[in-house]
């Protein structure tokens, strides 16, 4: 996988999928800052893509089940 | 009673109350009146609230006539940021105009607390819109305006405690409460040139305070000395059933300097690489004095991706956060423009990305204690720069922030932090110094924060506010 590079492709799919979602709200320069935003995220995902984990690299979220009684 | 009670440290303070050469009533007086007329100067207050101040100092001041002291904040006047519930009708507004008539019926946990240690609590403090969470890029992105530092009316006071920077550094109140995501203490603090401490995550308990990231809010104290930071954190720290991200481990501050005790300091290679010179400067300086309270050594963290890990939990969680305020278009009753859609890009973070930047997190807390584990404490300057104008972006939509490694290390981490101011910068600015530390190392931190502070008396300087 590419992880340097930078996907156009990427970019325009999700900025099209933001500006469904709200485009009617906003201007053309808020449109074009919302691009650039959208811009940032692809590129931060490439960053997260490229590094390599194994199977046992568990989020670091802690999670336990409920018992209201306890 | 004169100001002369204005910038006395918060033991000082406290002995003049206990002896009774002070009284509680007299001292939430002066601070009252110096929020009343001062703090509009600096946008530094959204609610002062009186009422509930003179209830609390007059009893304070029964109980310690009545030899029931409850300890160093007694009868302590301070501030909360905007962000903290206040029961008893006094709003809590986030600092942003959807929630300006928001009330709550409940005192957060943190509030609670200090009542219970009897301090006074005099205002609530304005805080950058929604803590800086819709992504705003400059400094006028409050309802309450642009938060003014005390050095310089041009400045800003940084945030999003951009409140309780101005009127700890102004001497509004001796004490107050910021909370911190990434750089919400450190930063109000190194601008306006005060101590602030950043808590490791789940050492203060977050409850009834506004959520932006639930994974990466703390709540800590900004004041005049790393001593006041340690009594107030002594005072708010501790389990908490109500937030369940709060440690079991107990904390309780020490205090104590052993004399002759050495420290040992690692700075991260590279870490003057964004700063601006006079910054650079003082920070060579800082590390001289600290040469004579321990060793210094550089040192390196492995290569991961630690700040777009840390930024694209926040955005996702503060996007989950707020998902009502975002989904519904009242982000574009946000004060700042950049604030009316930032947020919506966030839709494009994938579930798959934002589960490895959390699967990454644990590899970067991992790493961060192999290497902290070797230090008392990393160091560092507290920001890149003095604090940037009003008028001006400090980060833009695409490139983002000034590089901030320590920043998304010791947040992704959960690290704690103290920042001391360590200097003079451009246009009369403060600069800083941090000392991050180990998981649990509050007290380590402080101990060579108060060290420093020794050494050097830049935490004695303060602004000319009349």
């Amino acid at each position: 996988m590419d992880t340097t590079g930078f996907s156009l492709d990427e970019v325009d799919l999700l900025f099209q999928l933001v500006r469904a979602r709200y485009g009617d709200r906003l201007t053309p320069t808020e449109l074009d800052e919302l691009r650039k935003g959208v811009e940032a995220v692809v590129k931060s995902a490439r960053v997260l893509r490229g590094v390599r984990l194994s199977n046992a690299d568990e989020p670091a979220q802690p999670f336990g089940p409920f018992r209201g009684d306890s | 009673m004169s100001d002369e009670v204005v910038f006395l440290p918060l033991r000082r303070l406290g002995a003049l109350i206990r002896s009774g050469r002070l009284s509680p009533v007299e001292v939430a007086e002066v601070f009252l009146r110096r929020l009343e007329s001062l703090g509009p100067r600096y946008n530094a207050v959204v609610t002062i609230t009186r009422e509930r101040a003179i209830e609390q100092a007059r009893r304070a001041e029964r109980e310690i006539a009545a030899g029931r002291y409850r300890g160093p904040l007694h009868g302590i006047p301070y501030g909360a940021k905007d962000l903290l519930a206040t029961a008893g009708g006094i709003p809590t507004t986030w600092g942003a105009a959807p929630f300006r008539d928001q009330r709550f019926d409940e005192d957060a946990t943190v509030i609670r607390r200090l009542e219970e240690a009897g301090a006074v609590l005099c205002a609530k403090l304005a805080m950058v819109e929604l803590a800086g969470g819709m992504g705003y890029r400059q400094p006028r992105a409050s309802f309450t305006g642009p938060g003014i530092n005390p050095w310089n009316a041009e400045a800003w006071s940084g945030g999003s405690s951009s409140g309780s920077g101005s009127a700890v550094s102004a001497g509004l109140v001796p004490f107050a409460i910021g909370s911190e995501t990434w750089g919400s203490i450190l930063s109000p603090a190194g601008y306006c040139g005060v101590t602030g401490l950043r808590p490791g995550y789940g050492r203060v308990s977050r409850h009834g305070a506004m959520a932006l990231c639930w994974t990466l809010d703390k709540l800590g104290p900004l004041a005049l000395t790393a001593d006041d930071c340690g009594l107030v954190l002594d005072a708010i720290a501790g389990h908490d059933p109500a937030d369940p991200t709060t440690t079991e481990r107990p904390f309780h501050y020490t205090g104590v300097d052993v004399e002759g005790r050495r420290f040992r300091f690692g700075v991260l290679k590279n870490v003057l690489a964004s700063v601006e010179e006079p910054v650079r400067n003082n920070f060579q300086r800082s590390l001289d004095d600290l040469r004579r309270i321990g060793m210094i050594e550089e040192v390196e963290l492995p290569d991961l991706p630690w700040e777009v890990a840390t930024r694209t939990i926040l955005h996702v969680e503060a996007a989950s956060a707020f998902e009502d305020l975002i989904e519904s278009g009242r982000i574009n009753e946000l004060t700042a423009p950049e604030d009316h859609y930032t947020a919506y890009a966030r839709d494009a973070i994938l579930a798959k990305d934002y589960v490895k930047a959390l699967r990454v997190r644990r590899i970067m807390a991992r790493e961060a204690d192999a290497l902290m584990s070797l230090f008392d404490a990393l160091v560092a300057p507290g920001r890149p720069t003095v604090a940037p104008p009003l008028d001006r972006e400090f980060r833009s939509a695409l490139s983002g922030s000034t590089p901030d490694l320590m920043g998304a290390v010791g947040n992704g981490a959960g690290l704690p932090a103290v920042i001391v101011p360590n200097g003079e910068g451009d246009r009369g600015l403060p600069t800083s110094l941090q000392f991050m530390g180990r998981a649990w190392e509050e007290n380590t931190i402080l101990a060579a924060a108060r060290a420093y502070q020794t050494l050097t008396d830049w935490h004695l300087r303060h602004p000319v506010v009349t």
